[in-house]
């Protein structure tokens, strides 16, 4: 007999479904390739972010310098297929374990680091990647970009960008929202959220934190380079400016906004930010002083603002003021 | 079982324990008393590993735990409740409890990322043993409710039936008892007796005299990082260095009575 675990935090497989419709449906609206593009970003950005969610929302961790991560699967996969011309395949697994190895070699440094440190500490981090990206020419060839990475073929098919790459990169946003889900509703999700609310607590329960904190941030790593990966091959060029500072606080942003203690905020936040920025593109041509350079303004303002009077995030004071308005849903203890 | 060897420990010049010793036999009581500032809370913490002693040894069950991470404190068998209560706010009563039972079972992080078939089993599991823990404080109806909607009265019995999931052969309770009301500390008083029926050994540090006296079988007593005596209970309210160190007409009285 099926135990029914009240109590116990469980996947919305109906959220999850909406979800799934949503992202199938999206490309039928009448999108232009501009539009379409824009989605097929998000769904890069929404890997990075989902990742970066479970690393500062479920092990309490922070990372000013994710853009890296995404930087060295893009130019991995860029090496392997381009410069030896092996397949992109492969190119992903090297794509998703050189990230991996990174955050591990980092992580093993920065263990004893929390709060400003470690935020300064993956911030320096980032900087070094992406002076790295830059300057070993011989390798990234330099601030002109990388040129020349091939399409990814599947079953004997190219796919090229548009709606079929927009359908392969939600594919993969698709199975890391489940992944991620599958982790948060399990013992070790339970281990880390525990870790965040006491982790002295966590502790003495037994709970290895260094450890946990260490895998989710090689997950997290591992999915910045998968995201890689598939901008890599979307993009046909890539060149050092996708993955400085100003990515990093980008996913940073996406994550602060949804709110980072759920799966769902940050998609929801990378959402919005897309729409955001697909917003400012619009002003930006009809209004003349509005130029791209205006989403890092509009950015630097929503993180500052969700931070002063939404600190939990979109998604979770959303939940928060539903709870509100239906207090019969809201289980308190008597006594 | 618990053997503590000439521990001490000091935060800079400020000593909190000075060259103590004692030990605690299985399936037993233990009381660890003494007034504010002796050293009770910083001796708990040296012995669940969240302090490293600045000299002396712990053993448990021959086994040397000075100094180990206090995570593999809770694999050897020792758990422990905290004084300022750290239950995890965020999470529901039933799910603290699951955390307690984290050592029990097994599920890793790609068999979870997966949701292999025996994930589901070994969850079903864990909430059914761990469901065992919440009705033995008396919790079961509020197993859905956030720990952080929780009086103080019912979160000292989360952090019990937390505790216990660990299955603990050594079970510390730092001040179980503080802030609850009478009813509330008697009820805790035949929690902690049953608890030892379970062949559970437990140390107490309380400043609850009549929990103290009542369940305790033996008694160990600091005063300014020191231990001045060891003994049942009634030896140690017939012990004149407590009475005057701490004690005082509070004892004489219930030793009259």
């Amino acid at each position: 007999m099926a135990v029914q675990r009240k109590g116990v935090k469980k996947l919305n497989w109906i959220g999850f479904i909406i979800f799934l419709l949503i992202v199938l449906i999206l490309p039928w609206l009448g999108l232009n390739s501009f539009l379409m593009t824009q989605a097929t970003f998000a769904g890069i950005y929404a890997i990075i972010a989902v990742g970066l969610g479970m690393l500062m929302g479920y092990a309490g961790q922070i990372s000013l310098g994710q853009a890296a991560f995404y930087g060295v699967g893009a130019y991995t996969t860029a090496v392997v297929s381009k410069t030896f011309g092996l397949s992109p395949w492969i190119g992903l697994i090297f794509a998703i374990l050189l990230p991996a190895l990174v955050a591990f070699i980092v992580g093993h440094t920065m263990a004893r680091l929390s709060g400003y440190y470690l935020a300064m500490a993956t911030l320096a981090f980032g900087i070094i990647v992406s002076v790295l990206i830059v300057e070993w020419r011989s390798v990234t060839s330099g601030a002109s970009g990388f040129y020349g990475i091939p399409t990814i073929q599947l079953f004997g098919t190219m796919i090229k960008q548009g709606l079929p790459y927009y359908y392969f990169v939600w594919f993969f946003t698709v199975i890391t929202v489940l992944i991620s889900l599958n982790i948060v509703h399990s013992r070790i999700g339970r281990a880390l959220r525990s870790i965040h609310d006491s982790e002295i607590a966590a502790n003495s329960m037994g709970v290895n934190t260094g450890k946990y904190k260490m895998q989710i941030f090689i997950f997290s790593a591992m999915l910045a380079g998968l995201a890689g990966w598939l901008f890599a091959h979307m993009s046909y060029s890539i060149s050092p400016g996708s993955f400085g500072l100003d990515a990093s606080i980008l996913f940073l942003t996406m994550v602060v906004l949804g709110g980072a203690t759920s799966v769902w905020g940050a998609l929801i936040g990378t959402i919005l930010i897309t729409a955001i920025n697909i917003f400012v593109h619009f002003l930006g041509n009809n209004v003349s002083f509005i130029t791209s350079d205006f989403e890092h303004v509009m950015n630097g303002l929503i993180l500052v603002l969700v931070i002063m009077f939404m600190p939990k995030g979109l998604f979770p004071s959303l939940v928060n003021v539903f709870r509100k308005k239906t207090p019969h849903l809201v289980k308190e203890s008597t006594t | 079982m618990l053997r503590v060897e000439n521990v001490t420990q000091s935060f800079g010049g400020i000593v909190a324990n000075k060259d103590i010793s004692f030990q605690i036999v299985e399936n037993s009581i233990v009381g660890l008393i003494g007034p504010n500032g002796a050293g009770k809370s910083t001796l708990f913490n040296v012995i669940s590993a969240i302090y490293k002693p600045t000299k002396g040894k712990i053993m448990f069950n021959g086994k040397r735990i000075d100094g180990l991470p206090p995570y593999r404190i809770a694999t050897l068998g020792i758990s422990r409740t905290f004084q300022n209560l750290q239950v995890f706010r965020n999470m529901s009563v039933i799910e603290n409890v699951m955390v307690g039972y984290h050592t029990n079972s097994k599920t890793g992080m790609i068999q979870s990322a997966l949701r292999l078939p025996r994930v589901l089993k070994e969850e079903e599991d864990v909430y059914t043993k761990c469901l065992q823990f919440v009705k033995f404080v008396g919790l079961e109806n509020d197993i859905e409710i956030l720990a952080g909607n929780l009086p103080l009265g019912k979160l000292r019995l989360l952090e019990l039936a937390r505790a216990l999931a660990v299955k603990p052969k050594l079970l510390l309770l730092d001040e179980i008892a503080a802030g609850l009301n009478h009813n509330e500390t008697k009820k805790m008083s035949g929690l902690i007796k049953s608890i030892k029926d379970k062949g559970i050994t437990v140390l107490v540090v309380e400043h609850d005299m009549d929990l103290v006296m009542g369940i305790c079988d033996s008694i160990i007593v600091l005063n300014q990082g020191e231990k001045i005596a060891e003994g049942t209970p009634y030896e140690i309210q017939q012990d004149e260095a407590v009475i005057k160190a701490y004690l005082g007409e509070e004892v004489k009285e219930s030793v009259a009575n």
